[in-house]
């Protein structure tokens, strides 16, 4: 193999048992650091649905604010793939850089944006993550917050689909989910979202539930028992949900929840904690709310965090439109490739595999590059 | 309306597959991907698969075949794999030994059709295999290497977009949707031509158009098809491209004689396909390289 093996970073503890191990990794062509991550190829499974989603699914998504699949290594055994690496996850940047567990507000607002970032990236591009928690969020030197373990990710924008129940860790679980939809969508992330938010500024998980009825009822009790008028509409849209009955809990006011949130910081939050699936923000909307657009302080990010931390993340601030352009570009594509079906005749596909030859050749310091689609490309190029 | 794309064949793995530099014709090679593809829409009805799993199997396998001659890995083998992997990405998981046991079955069900004669009234019996015999085994393996063979020639380009939902919307903007018959035989077209390479040649919107072109043709609808008003430029496809894939699915619909087909049914595995290629390389002037095709 091109890369030699550093310590361990993580293992696996997902219900499908030893899944995975994370090491630190150096690449011996040009020595920089990336993060390996080996998966096991079972005998009675063939190769495990997590990695084959992880990969199909990143090796197209390309955002700062996600992880970066560099390279694929594909053995008898074994699949290994190679990451961009990453200091910590957030759980542990919490551990050591908050106060018991409470980040400071200037971090959490960084952390937070770029969070909503990386998630409406995916949206936009027809990926639901399904798995946002503090784990799966890694962080840089500096302080660039990414997505990562996208091995509960899927593809969606196919209708008439209905989708596993099984996702996402319980306490960051969208009520809709533990009701029993299977035809949720973007709006599952945007829970979990949430639940991240209030943990990073709270230093503690927001729901911390043993089970799904018992995780359900600790929604309830903060945001509320819908009325009979909002179960039914929730019904309606997703019939599969089972009725149930659930005590009448009163909503809490947030501010006693979190005392230390700003007002901004509560509305957001009461937005992405909507109980109705339906009435939750989208992660792009959320990026424009008042919390991130207004500035609150001049200080720039971490400036009060212990020292030796991470300096201020690089990240651009809020720009209202900046999600705007893809659907053009896509409309633009979609009439360039109808004009040009034979597309190798296509400039603007030429064009696409040229950026895709960069991209390989970029990555090619990384040795072996098994990643380069022998079929076809995309004509969607993302 | 949003479309996504998903990947297809680029122009020089069209011009000449892998299966056809390595001397197999291009009508035998569209009749075994077309009865690769009915192994697994049969394989799926048997163990009560979801149709997205069984579409999204048929896909991926006719995408392996521009990438992969069948010299190399047999039609079997390979549907048998796409079928596998198709459930794990519709969520929809399949037991190995489920899978293993109906291919067996229908494969041992073909061979009696094939050397009693479609026609011969000899009963079918099935043999099961042993659990702990080696060929379960194999099989396990063949079905681990099939699954790996196609992610890795696929460079793991395993998205899928079905066409069922594109269907329905054109039909509401040509207001057939009232029409269950025009609906039903549509969708069956759609259906009919997942067992050929269009939806590895073609994006959806051009497919969809062609399915709905062959109905009215089939049930003398009248759309406007003169230039400069041409129903299917609203859903920006070109006439040549819908053309072409009528072409593929009616190809289908050709009448086949015993011998042809008792060929395509011995020819699911590779050492069939190696065999023939063979027998017909002496009496083709030796050639390898695809001059059998033309
Ligand atoms: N790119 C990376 N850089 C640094 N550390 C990483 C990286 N990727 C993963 N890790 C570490 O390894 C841990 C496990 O990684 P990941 O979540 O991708 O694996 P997983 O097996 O799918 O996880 P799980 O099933 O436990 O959720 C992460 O929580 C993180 O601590
Ligand atoms: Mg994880």
């Amino acid at each position: 193999m091109n890369y030699i093996q550093l310590e361990k970073l993580g293992k696996s503890d997902s219900s499908e048992g030893t899944y995975a191990t994370v090491y630190k990794g150096r690449s011996r062509t040009t020595n920089e650091i990336v993060a390996l991550k080996e998966i096991h190829l079972d005998a009675e499974e063939g190769t495990p649905s997590t990695a084959i989603r992880e990969i199909s699914l990143m090796k197209e998504l390309k955002h700062v604010n996600i992880v970066r699949l560099y390279d694929v290594i594909h053995t008898e055994t074994k699949l290994v793939l190679i990451f961009e690496y990453c200091e910590q996850d957030l759980k542990k940047y919490m551990d050591q850089h908050g106060e018991r567990g409470a980040l400071d507000p200037n971090t959490v607002r960084s952390f937070m944006y770029q969070l909503l970032k990386g998630t409406a990236f995916c949206h936009e591009n027809q990926v639901l993550h399904r798995d946002l928690k503090p784990q799966n969020l890694l962080i840089n030197r500096k302080g660039e917050l990414k997505l990562g373990d996208f091995g509960l990710a899927r593809a969606f924008g196919v209708p008439v689909n209905t989708f596993s129940n099984e996702v996402v860790t319980l306490w960051y679980r969208a009520p809709d989910v533990l009701l029993g939809s299977r035809t949720y969508s973007t709006s599952i992330d945007v829970w979990s979202c949430g639940c991240i938010f209030a943990e990073m500024i709270s230093g503690v998980p927001l729901f911390r539930g043993r089970d799904n009825q018992d995780q359900l009822l600790h929604i309830m009790r903060v945001i509320g028992t819908p009325t009979d008028a909002q179960f039914q509409k929730i019904f309606k849209d997703s019939p599969e949900i089972q009725v149930k009955q659930f005590p009448r809990y009163p909503k809490m006011d947030f501010r006693q929840v979190l005392p230390k949130a700003s007002p901004h910081a509560i509305d957001l939050l009461e937005r992405l904690l909507k109980f109705d699936p339906a009435e939750r923000v989208s992660a792009a909307e959320a990026l424009s709310h008042p919390y991130f657009t207004t500035a609150v302080t001049q200080t720039p990010f971490g400036i009060n965090t212990a020292p030796g931390s991470m300096p201020p993340p690089a990240f651009n601030f809020p720009h209202p439109h900046g999600h705007q352009p893809s659907q053009q570009q896509q409309q633009q594509q979609q009439q360039q490739y109808s004009r040009h079906p034979n597309f190798i005749a296509n400039p603007a596909s030429v064009q696409q595999q040229m950026q895709a030859q960069q991209a390989q050749a970029n990555m090619g310091a990384f040795g072996t590059m098994q990643f380069h689609a022998p079929y076809g490309h995309n004509p969607n190029a993302r | 309306m949003s479309t996504t794309f998903y990947p297809l064949a680029s122009l020089s793995q069209i011009e000449s597959t892998p299966s056809r530099e390595d001397g197999i014709p291009a009508d035998l090679e569209e009749d075994l991907r077309a009865y690769g593809c009915k192994l697994i829409q049969e394989a799926g009805i048997l163990l009560k698969q979801k149709q997205v799993a069984v579409a999204t199997a048929q896909i991926l396998f006719q995408r392996f075949w521009y990438v992969t001659s069948m010299k190399q890995f047999g039609i079997g083998d390979m549907g048998m794999g796409a079928l596998f992997l198709a459930s794990k990405l519709e969520e929809c998981p399949l037991r190995m030994r489920d899978l293993i046991n109906v291919y067996d079955l229908l494969l041992q069900h073909s061979e009696h059709e094939h050397t009693m004669g479609p026609k011969s009234n000899t009963e079918f019996k099935y043999a099961p295999m042993s659990y702990f015999g080696s060929t379960f085994y194999e099989l396990k393996d063949t079905l681990v290497v099939a699954e790996m063979q196609l992610l890795k020639r696929l460079g793991f380009n395993v998205l899928v977009v079905l066409p069922y939902g594109t269907l329905i919307n054109y039909l509401r903007v040509l207001g057939l949707t009232s029409r269950e018959d025009v609906t039903a035989r549509a969708w069956g077209y759609l259906n009919d031509a997942m067992q050929t390479p269009v939806y590895a040649l073609y994006q959806v919107p051009t497919i969809v158009c062609a399915s709905i072109y062959l109905t009215t043709r089939h049930m003398r609808l009248s759309l406007p098809s003169e230039p400069p008003y041409c129903w299917w430029e609203l859903f920006d496809a070109e006439w040549e491209d819908l053309w072409s894939v009528c072409g593929y699915i009616m190809r289908l619909y050709r009448d086949r004689s015993d011998e042809e087909r008792s060929i395509v049914v011995k020819m699911v595995n590779k050492k069939e396909v190696r065999k023939w290629l063979e027998d017909h390389s002496q009496g083709n002037e030796g050639s390898s390289n695809g001059t059998a095709a033309e």
